[in-house]
C-alpha cells in the first residue's frame, strides 16, 4: 500500500509515542524514518530493527561521559539513534558554536544510519559534519557540507578496527577544513559505493508524487503502536466530544 | 489539515509600513487571548475570500462531462475545472441516507454526499476506483492523484422545503433560507495527505492554483454549495418538469454550505503554532496597515463605505438564529455597540477627514467602550476599507513549519526568554485543583480529539501533550535549578541530563523568535472553552452565522453570499463578507 508522507509522519509520532517517547523525542524519531524512506536509505527496513528492540525496552538517551573543549563521549547504553541521536548532534553544534570544529563519540548506539537526517538539519545552521561507522563488514562515511540539503553517502572496505556499534562525528564551519584536520586520518579500504544526489533527489520526488510503498504488516504494527495512546470510547466519553 | 511552508522567515518583525508610515502591530499579550481569538472574524485574508477572488479574477472554467442523477438525485457528478494553470476533476457521489442515519460527527460512517477533488481529468478505471473507496471516507483508500476528500449531509430544515417550493414553481421563502443559510453540511474537509492523498508539499509546488493553506480544502466546499442548489433544480425539474423553477440567482448567491466543527480542529492551533503564528501576524499587519494609512485623516467615501458596512453587519447580526443563549446575548451586545460606533462616526464626521490617525483613534475608542467581540468586527470593517493594502499580504500565509534546538544557548537566556515570552504561563497557579482539571485525548473511535475531566474520565495516562503552559512551567522549574548548580551551561547540556525536555525547549526557542503564535490561555482548566479555539480558526477559513451548538461544537456557515461559477469572469465587489438576506429585484 502507499501513504503520504505527511500520512507516514503522523502515525510515525503516534507510534513513537505508543512506544512511551516524548513530545521531542518522538517527532525526531518521526522525522528521521521519514527522511531516510523518502530518500532512498531503507528507512523501514531500519525502521522495523529499531522497533524489535525498542519494542521491548523502556526509552532511554545517552549519558555524556567524557568533555573537553573540543571533544565528548556519549555512552548510547546500547539505545536507538532515533532516541539518543538528536542530543548527540545538539552537543557537537553547541561546541562548534563555541569553538570551530568539535567531534563527537557514541559508544553502544545502534541504527546509526538514522543520524543522516540529524546531520542535514543541523548542516542549515551552516556547520558542515563528517560521520563514519562500522556497518557489518564496511565501513560508512557520510559527508554535509555546511548549509548542504543533502549529504555525500559512501561505503568503504574495511581497514582498521572501529568499535562496531559507536557513531564518530566531527563538525565545523567548513568541510574541507575538518576532512583536512579530522577525516583525513581515517584509514578507509577502497570505496565500495556512493549513492548520489541525485538518485536521492529521485527517490524523494517520487515518493513526493506517487506516495511511499509501505508493506501492510508494517502499517499494521505501526497501527497497533498507535493503538496504545488511544482511550476506550464510552457513552460518557462521547460527552467531552459534544454529544 | 497539516501545511508546510517555504519561506524560512518565522516573522516578518513587528513594524509595518513605509518609511513615513511605520506603526507597531498589537501586542501578543493583547491578540493571544484566548477570548479575542475567539471573537475573530473573517478578513480579506481568510482563505475562502482569497480564493474566490482568484477564482473570479482568474476566470475558471467549470462544466460537468458527468451529470448521471436518478429522479431521486442519487448517483455520480464528476466537475472538470480549468483553473490558471491546471486541470482538476471534481468528484462527488450521492447516495441514500437513512435520516435516522445522519451524523454530524467525526464518527458517522454514512453520509448524504461524499466527493474527492483530483488532479487532472479522472478516466472510467480512476472513476471506479473512487467510487470503491470515497463513499467509504476514513475507512477507505484513496492515493496521492487526489488533494481533498469530503462529506456532507442535507439539511433537514431546507433541502427538501426548497425542492418541493420549487416544483410548485415557486421561489423559497427568504425567510427559511435565512433561518439556515445552506441546504448541505459539510462534516469534514480532509487534505494535507490524509488516507493516501498528495502530501501539501506536493499540492504547494505543483499546482499552483491550489498553493496557499487550506485553498483546495475551501474549493472543495465551494463546489459542494454549487452541487447542491444545481441538485435541487434539478429534482424540481425532474418532478415537474412543465411547472418548476430554478433558483433565483440572488437566492443562489445567498445560500451557503453549512459547517459542523468539533474538537477535531482544535488540536491544529495547538500543534502548528508557527504557522498561527503567520496567519495572525498577516492580519495584524494589515490592521497595522489600515491604521497608518489614516496618518492624516480619511476621505468622506471612505467614511461612507465604513459606516454602510457597520449597518451591514448589524443586520447580519439581527438575522443569524441560534439557540445558544451565549451567542444571541452577544450578537445583541455587538449590534448596540456597533450603533454606538455608528454614532461616534457620525458625531466625529466632520473632523474625522483631517485627524491624525483617525482609525487609531476609533480603535481605542472601540476598546474602552466595547467588548472584545464588537472590537474584533471593527477591525474587520476596517481592513476591508483598504484592499490595496492587504490584499498582496495573502501570498504570505505559509510558513515552513520547522522547530530546532539552539544548543548553543546559556541556560541562563533560556530561562529569561521563559520568564519574558511565557510570562502568561508562569502566572498560572497548576497547584490549583482547576488549573489542571481538563485534559485531551484520543479516542479509539476515529482517533477523535475529545475533552476529559480530571480524576472523573479515563485517559489521564494517554493525554495529549497540549497543556503548553504546564509544560513551560516544568521545564522552567527544571531550568532554574539546573543553572543554579551549572550557572555557565548551555542548553545541549541540559537536554543530556533532562532529554525529554528537548521538545518543549525547541518549541520555546523557536516560538521566542515569533511574535504570535502561542494561545496564552491554560487548555487544561477545567472551565477552558474549546469553542474560541474552533472559531479561531474558522474565522482564518472565512465562516459566518456561528451558531454554537455547545462548548465543544460550533454550527456556521460558508460562502453565504459569495459569487455563484456563473459569475466567474465578471466585475466583481469583493464585499460578500456578513451576508444579509436579498432583496429580489428580477427574475
Amino acid at each position: 500500500m502507499k501513504v503520504s508522507k505527511n500520512e507516514l509522519m503522523a502515525s510515525l509520532k503516534k507510534a513513537f509515542e505508543g512506544l512511551g517517547f516524548q513530545p521531542g523525542d518522538y517527532h525526531d524519531a518521526a522525522d528521521m524514518v521519514v527522511w531516510l524512506e523518502t530518500h532512498g536509505f531503507d528507512g523501514f527496513d531500519r525502521l522495523q530493527a529499531a522497533l524489535a528492540y525498542l519494542n521491548t525496552t523502556a526509552p532511554n538517551h545517552a549519558v555524556l561521559v567524557q568533555e573537553d573543549e573540543h571533544n565528548a563521549v556519549l555512552d548510547g547504553e546500547d539505545s536507538s539513534i532515533l532516541l539518543c541521536g538528536s542530543e548527540a548532534i545538539d552537543l557537537l553544534v553547541a561546541q562548534v558554536m563555541q569553538g570551530s570544529v568539535a567531534g563527537l563519540q557514541l559508544n553502544n548506539c545502534y541504527n546509526r544510519t538514522f543520524i543522516l537526517q540529524r546531520l542535514v538539519k543541523a548542516a542549515q545552521r551552516n556547520i558542515a559534519f563528517i560521520a563514519y561507522w562500522r556497518q557489518e563488514d564496511y565501513c560508512v562515511k557520510v559527508s554535509v557540507a555546511a548549509g548542504a540539503k543533502l549529504p555525500e553517502y559512501k561505503t568503504f572496505a574495511m581497514t582498521e578496527m572501529l568499535e562496531s556499534q559507536s557513531l564518530t562525528v566531527f563538525a565545523g564551519t567548513d568541510l574541507d577544513v575538518i576532512a583536512e584536520q579530522f577525516a583525513a586520518q581515517l584509514v578507509m579500504g577502497p570505496l565500495l559505493e556512493t549513492y548520489t544526489e541525485a538518485e536521492m533527489t529521485a527517490c524523494y520526488l517520487d515518493s513526493l508524487e506517487q506516495g511511499i510503498e509501505i508493506d501492510e504488516a508494517l502499517w499494521q504494527m505501526l497501527e497497533d503502536l498507535v493503538s496504545r495512546i488511544l482511550v476506550e470510547s464510552t457513552e460518557s466519553s462521547r460527552a467531552g466530544a459534544g454529544d | 489539515m497539516d501545511s508546510a511552508l517555504h519561506s524560512n522567515q518565522h516573522s516578518t518583525g513587528q513594524q509595518v509600513g513605509s518609511d513615513t508610515q511605520v506603526l507597531p502591530l498589537r501586542p501578543a499579550s493583547q491578540v493571544m487571548q484566548l477570548e479575542r481569538l475567539g471573537s475573530f472574524h473573517q478578513s480579506r485574508l481568510s482563505f475562502m475570500r482569497t480564493l474566490v477572488r482568484r477564482m473570479v479574477s482568474e476566470n475558471w472554467q467549470i462544466t460537468s462531462p458527468v451529470f448521471d442523477l436518478d429522479e431521486q438525485g442519487y448517483g455520480t457528478v464528476v466537475y472538470q475545472v480549468e483553473a490558471k494553470y491546471g486541470t482538476f476533476s471534481y468528484v462527488l457521489f450521492s447516495h441514500y441516507l437513512d435520516p435516522d442515519n445522519r451524523n454530524d460527527r467525526v464518527i458517522a460512517n454514512q453520509w448524504d454526499l461524499t466527493m474527492a477533488l483530483c488532479e487532472g481529468t479522472v478516466d472510467a478505471e480512476q472513476l471506479a476506483f473512487l467510487r470503491n473507496n470515497v463513499p467509504k471516507q476514513e475507512a477507505g483508500r484513496v492515493d496521492s492523484r487526489v488533494l481533498v476528500l469530503s462529506r456532507a449531509n442535507r439539511s433537514a430544515r431546507t433541502f427538501d422545503y426548497v425542492v418541493d417550493e420549487l416544483t410548485e414553481g415557486r421561489q423559497p421563502c427568504i425567510d427559511v433560507i435565512a433561518e439556515v443559510g445552506y441546504l448541505y453540511r459539510t462534516t469534514a474537509a480532509y487534505g494535507s495527505g490524509k488516507l493516501g492523498m498528495a502530501d501539501w508539499e506536493k499540492v504547494r509546488t505543483k499546482h499552483r492554483d491550489f498553493a496557499r493553506p487550506f485553498a483546495a480544502e475551501m474549493f472543495t466546499c465551494f463546489m459542494l454549495r454549487h452541487f447542491s442548489m444545481q441538485q435541487a433544480d434539478y429534482l424540481a425539474a425532474q418532478r415537474a418538469p412543465q411547472t418548476a423553477t430554478v433558483l433565483h440567482k440572488e437566492i443562489k448567491r445567498y445560500i451557503g454550505i453549512g459547517n459542523s466543527t468539533g474538537l477535531g480542529m482544535a488540536p491544529f492551533l495547538i500543534n502548528h503554532p508557527l504557522l498561527i503564528n503567520q496567519w495572525i501576524e498577516m492580519r495584524e499587519t494589515a490592521l497595522a496597515r489600515v491604521v497608518a494609512a489614516s496618518e492624516v485623516g480619511v476621505d468622506e467615501a471612505t467614511l461612507a463605505r465604513l459606516e454602510a458596512a457597520t449597518q451591514r453587519v448589524i443586520q447580519h447580526l439581527s438575522e443569524i438564529v441560534t439557540a445558544d443563549e451565549r451567542q444571541n446575548n452577544s450578537n445583541a451586545s455587538v449590534r448596540e455597540e456597533l450603533q454606538l460606533i455608528h454614532q461616534w462616526l457620525q458625531e466625529q464626521g466632520a473632523v474625522l477627514a483631517s485627524n491624525h490617525y483617525v482609525w487609531a483613534d476609533l480603535i481605542q475608542y472601540a476598546e474602552q467602550s466595547c467588548r472584545i467581540e464588537t472590537q474584533e468586527v471593527l477591525n474587520t470593517l476596517l481592513i476591508e476599507l483598504y484592499p490595496e493594502l492587504v490584499d498582496g499580504l495573502e501570498e504570505l500565509m505559509d510558513v515552513e513549519e520547522s522547530m530546532q534546538v539552539m544548543p548553543e544557548m546559556p541556560v541562563a537566556q533560556l530561562q529569561q526568554i521563559i520568564e519574558e515570552k511565557y510570562d502568561w504561563a508562569l502566572a498560572i497557579d497548576f497547584s490549583q485543583y482547576e488549573s489542571m482539571g481538563a485534559f485531551w485525548y484520543r479516542s479509539q473511535e476515529k482517533m477523535e480529539p475529545r475533552l476529559g475531566q480530571t480524576n472523573i474520565d479515563m485517559g489521564m495516562e494517554k493525554e495529549m501533550p497540549l497543556a503548553i503552559g504546564r509544560r513551560v512551567r516544568e521545564c522552567y522549574d527544571l531550568l532554574c535549578a539546573y543553572n543554579q548548580a551549572h550557572p555557565q551551561q548551555n542548553v545541549a547540556h541540559f537536554i543530556v541530563q533532562s532529554p525529554t525536555y528537548s521538545g518543549i525547549v525547541s518549541r520555546i526557542q523557536t516560538m521566542a523568535q515569533s511574535q504570535y503564535g502561542e494561545i496564552r490561555e491554560n487548555l487544561v482548566h477545567s472551565d477552558v472553552l474549546p469553542i474560541h479555539l474552533l472559531r479561531c480558526k474558522l474565522s482564518f477559513f472565512g465562516v459566518s452565522k456561528f451558531d454554537p451548538r455547545s462548548r465543544l461544537w460550533v454550527r456556521n456557515t460558508m460562502f453565504q453570499g459569495a459569487p455563484l461559477i456563473s459569475d466567474f469572469g465578471k466585475p466583481f465587489v469583493d464585499d460578500w463578507q456578513f451576508p444579509i438576506k436579498p432583496v429580489l429585484t428580477s427574475p
